[in-house]
């Protein structure tokens, strides 16, 4: 228990003292979680809904490709990337290993498949009556893609729940790739990491209690973007 | 000029052929009621009408735009109002238009109360009666109704029978609806088409068909359910042609409660007829038949004779 009572106090402590370096290790945070799931969205959701809509030959095959970039190992991920980024390495002369940008990439290529895969199980829930109704109407292939992200959509914000929440507690990609550079591309996962490794258990824990409080606030504000609404539909109904 | 013509239209599930050689032309202003049992065909059939479905021989012609209602009635999470625009957005009208032609098809359903309802909130029948709005909104050359009014209870079934009836002759140049009750083909149509292993058995208006089958086993389908072989031929009988206290003395040997009486089985020597009953009878008992008017009269091999 004390020990966890200092990690407690050394948090506030940080929040209280080290403002400048917390708000840089803060910021990297949410770049790299905002950006990678922004980006995961945009392209995500649209073949997710492609793959939960598709009747095309090979549409099985690619859901359970998206469904195994679920379980996709970080380091694996991480460790690829760190060679395809090396300077004599195909993507070295992008300069993105040891750099903001290239934990950007690491953290895409992680948040995509999550935002894939979630959102085409999503859209495969949207019910068969209702899409089959739109065709009958004459909906057009856009119009029915419209439909289906409108009505999955609590799904597909479950979808970007979880990519960010892969965003903010990334360690394996975002270390291999970023190099854990202070000032430059640490998080607060690497951050919490580097003091465990460096022997300050109570430090780490003192940051991981900052994120979890980070990933707490963050997922309220989407979980009531995901189903406040509905809520107030059904107040209005009844 | 037909809207919509069937010819020698077969269409397959899987390997199974569940419409046969169909033929079937649809004129403006007609309301044609495909009836049959279970299996028959009939959604199949106006799937294919509706290009829903493939066709995997012959052809079906259309001449202007075709609406298909179909049997399921799925609505997107919106306000009532908001899915029949969507449905107009979906058949192309301007965004102008669509408020005032939702509300109006809304109103020609009387389901203009639930314009902001969420759909979510509808009952079964509420959602049937939004349904078959859209279809009406989109104001097609030809609507497509698959059992519009399946799965409701009495009271509802009925209401919405009544009101689809007078709003589908405004909504559009001709609408062809399945049905599962006969009773709803009497109600809604000029033309009635049976359907029966994927082959059009019989069609005609309604009273006509019903008064002259063209077949036993179209009759039976009809409501013929009493089966007499008498004098080289065989009489079929409905409820609503066996008067009850009549001559011909018979034994009751099933007994089915009904609102006003009972509706009764009876074993005559030469067959056995259903009759109403005003007051109750119980299995055993002797009674008294007698056939009135709308029996009609199979000669050998089932062709049909006058009586």
């Amino acid at each position: 228990m004390t020990f966890f009572g200092q990690g407690l106090q050394q948090a506030w402590d940080l929040l209280l003292h080290n403002n400048a370096a917390l708000l840089q290790v803060l910021v990297v945070t949410l770049k790299v979680a905002g950006l990678s799931t922004a980006i995961a969205v945009v392209v995500g959701v649209p073949a997710g809904v492609v793959l939960g809509l598709g009747r095309f030959r090979g549409v099985g095959v690619l859901r359970v490709l998206a469904n195994v970039g679920l379980g996709l190992p970080p380091v694996v991920v991480g460790v690829t990337l760190a060679l395809l980024m090396f300077p004599a390495a195909p993507l070295g002369r992008f300069h993105l290993i040891f750099t903001l940008r290239g934990v950007y990439v690491a953290q895409t290529v992680l948040a995509v498949p999550i935002i894939i895969a979630l959102t085409s199980s999503a859209v495969r829930d949207v019910p068969r009556s209702l899409l089959d109704q739109a065709r009958a109407y004459g909906a057009s292939r856009r119009a029915l893609g419209a439909l289906a992200t409108r009505e999955a959509r609590v799904g597909i914000l479950a979808a970007v729940i979880a990519a960010v929440g892969s965003g903010l507690s990334e360690v394996g990609a975002v270390v291999l790739v970023g190099g854990n550079i202070e000032g430059v591309d640490q998080t607060l996962a690497s951050a919490a990491l580097e003091r465990v490794n460096a022997g300050d258990f109570a430090g780490g824990l003192a940051i991981g209690i900052l994120l979890l409080a980070l990933i707490l606030v963050i997922t309220a504000a989407l979980t009531w973007l995901q189903f406040g609404n509905r809520q107030e539909a059904r107040v209005k109904a009844s | 000029m037909s809207l919509v013509e069937a010819r020698a239209v077969a269409v397959r599930r899987g390997r199974r052929e569940v419409v046969c050689d169909v033929d079937l032309a649809v004129e403006r202003g007609e309301v044609v009621a495909l009836l049959g049992p279970n299996g028959a065909g009939k959604s199949t059939l106006l799937e294919a009408l509706g290009g829903i479905v493939p066709v995997a021989r012959g052809d079906v012609e259309r001449s202007g735009r075709t609406a298909t209602v179909l049997q399921t009635p799925g609505l997107a999470r919106r306000s009532v109002r908001a899915n029949v625009e969507l449905a107009l957005a979906w058949w192309g009208v301007p965004r102008a238009q669509r408020r005032r032609r939702a509300m109006q098809a809304l109103e020609r359903m009387r389901a203009e109360h639930l314009a902001r309802r969420p759909a979510a909130a509808l009952s079964g029948g509420e959602r049937r009666r939004v349904h078959v709005a859209r279809g009406i909104a989109v104001e097609p050359d030809v609507l497509l109704l698959d059992e519009p009014f399946a799965g409701l209870d009495g009271e509802t079934h009925q209401a919405l029978v009544e009101d689809t009836s007078s709003a589908l002759r405004e909504a559009a140049g001709a609408v062809v609806v399945v049905v599962h009750d006969r009773a709803d083909a009497w109600a809604l149509a000029d033309r009635v088409v049976v359907m029966m292993r994927g082959v059009v058995a019989a069609q005609g208006a309604p009273r006509e068909l019903l008064a002259a089958p063209p077949s036993e086993e179209v009759a039976r389908f009809l409501g013929y359910d009493g089966r007499l072989e008498r004098d080289g031929g065989v009489l079929l009988t409905r409820p609503a042609g066996v008067v009850a206290d009549g001559p011909e003395q018979g034994t009751v040997t099933r007994v089915i409660g009904q609102e006003d009486g009972v509706l009764a089985e009876v074993r005559l020597p030469d067959g056995t007829v259903r009759c109403r009953f005003p007051r109750p009878v119980a299995v055993g008992d002797t009674v008294g038949v007698g056939l009135g008017e709308g029996v009609i009269r199979f000669g050998h091999g089932g062709v049909p004779e006058d009586r």
